[in-house]
């Protein structure tokens, strides 16, 4: 029995030309799961129930919608290790971004008074 | 001899056709990672008056639209989904399905953009707008600027949030226009049997780009929108 993500081996070499197709019934799957976790950051928005950490539960949450995206909508899931590196390399190059600046901006009130 | 190293769509500076889908991924991703450093400038600088002026920002998101944008984020997520089947009718050398997906990829990608203009066209009638002659202006007697007053905040950095609301979305629709422009070259390399399987990476460079510009929104939608989704209006 053949894997049915797999394209049929004709003609020869496609296989390996083109790798894995994703199966639809992953896609909705995942296509539910941004939209239940967008229904829910709307919802908790509303409440305000977690004052002033609201922005980064927020944030906690796009985060986690974002990975979906990018690890089976962009493939990452498939993706080569070079690939994987240069996405990883982006968010840890935006992670020196943030830690800097915000070390200086939140800082300040603390040492000009 | 083999269908990878004697395709037609197989540039002449690539081994095979392994090797040229690899680097096509490659470069997107590359450009994909500037992107993300641009957009985070831009996010970093949000936070950081976000996290200063609090009560201001949260209570201008409170005059946005959450209605428009919430139905703004189906159409994204419905044409990243679209845009991820197209790939794989592209793998498949299911032609009509690629015309279908991109179409409807697209139908979803400008949607999202007549909404905004809606939204915008409301903004503006309601005087939602960050500049200091323009702010507030507005036939409505209770409007942005006399609620902020009333709450005793300040109106200043309450044009800041529309600076960013502005820009932010202004910035991230350009992105989506030009993401629409590649849909329809996609559309129309299709009509030339320009994507046969073996060039499904060509659709899937434009579905990254796509992703990524889904996936700002997913961060927008809360920064702009759900800030202030908690605070009641006074009138």
């Amino acid at each position: 029995m053949s894997d049915p993500n797999l394209v049929p081996a004709t003609p020869p070499g496609h296989n390996d030309v083109l790798g894995h197709v994703d199966s639809p019934p992953t896609l909705f799957m995942v296509y539910a799961a941004i939209l239940a976790l967008f229904a829910l950051t709307v919802f908790l928005s509303s409440t305000g129930q977690f004052g002033k950490y609201t922005l980064f539960v927020q944030l906690a949450i796009g985060s986690v919608q974002a990975g979906l995206v990018a690890y089976h909508f962009m493939h990452l899931k498939h993706g080569d290790r070079i690939v994987v590196l240069t996405a990883l390399a982006s968010i840890f190059w935006m992670g020196i971004l943030f830690v800097l600046f915000m070390s200086d901006y939140m800082s300040r009130s603390r040492v000009v008074g | 001899m083999s269908a990878s190293t004697h395709s037609p769509v197989l540039k002449h500076h690539f081994g095979d056709l392994n090797q040229q889908h690899a680097s096509e991924r490659l470069g997107i991703w590359m450009f994909l990672a500037t992107e993300v450093l641009f957009f985070a400038g831009l996010f970093g600088a949000y936070a950081c008056y976000r996290l200063w002026y609090a009560a201001e920002f949260e209570f201008a998101s409170s005059f946005m639209n959450v209605k428009f944008a919430s139905i703004n984020t189906f159409f994204l997520v419905t044409s990243s989904l679209t845009m991820t089947l197209a790939i794989r009718c592209a793998k498949l050398g299911d032609k009509s399905g690629i015309y279908r997906n991109l179409l409807l990829t697209f139908a979803l990608g400008s949607a999202f953009m007549v909404l905004k203009g809606f939204e915008y066209a409301e903004d503006f009638h309601e005087g939602i707008l960050p500049g200091a002659s323009s702010f507030g202006v507005t036939t409505e007697q209770h409007n942005i600027k006399h609620e902020a007053e009333e709450r005793g905040l300040d109106t200043g950095k309450v044009r800041l949030f529309l600076c960013f609301y502005y820009i932010m979305t202004g910035i991230h629709g350009v992105h989506i226009i030009i993401g629409l422009g590649c849909i329809l070259w996609l559309v129309q390399m299709n009509y030339a049997n320009a994507l046969p399987p073996e060039n499904y990476s060509t659709v899937e460079v434009v579905s990254l780009y796509w992703h990524l510009v889904d996936a700002i929104w997913l961060f927008l939608m809360p920064m702009l929108y759900l800030a202030g989704a908690h605070i009641p209006r006074l009138h």
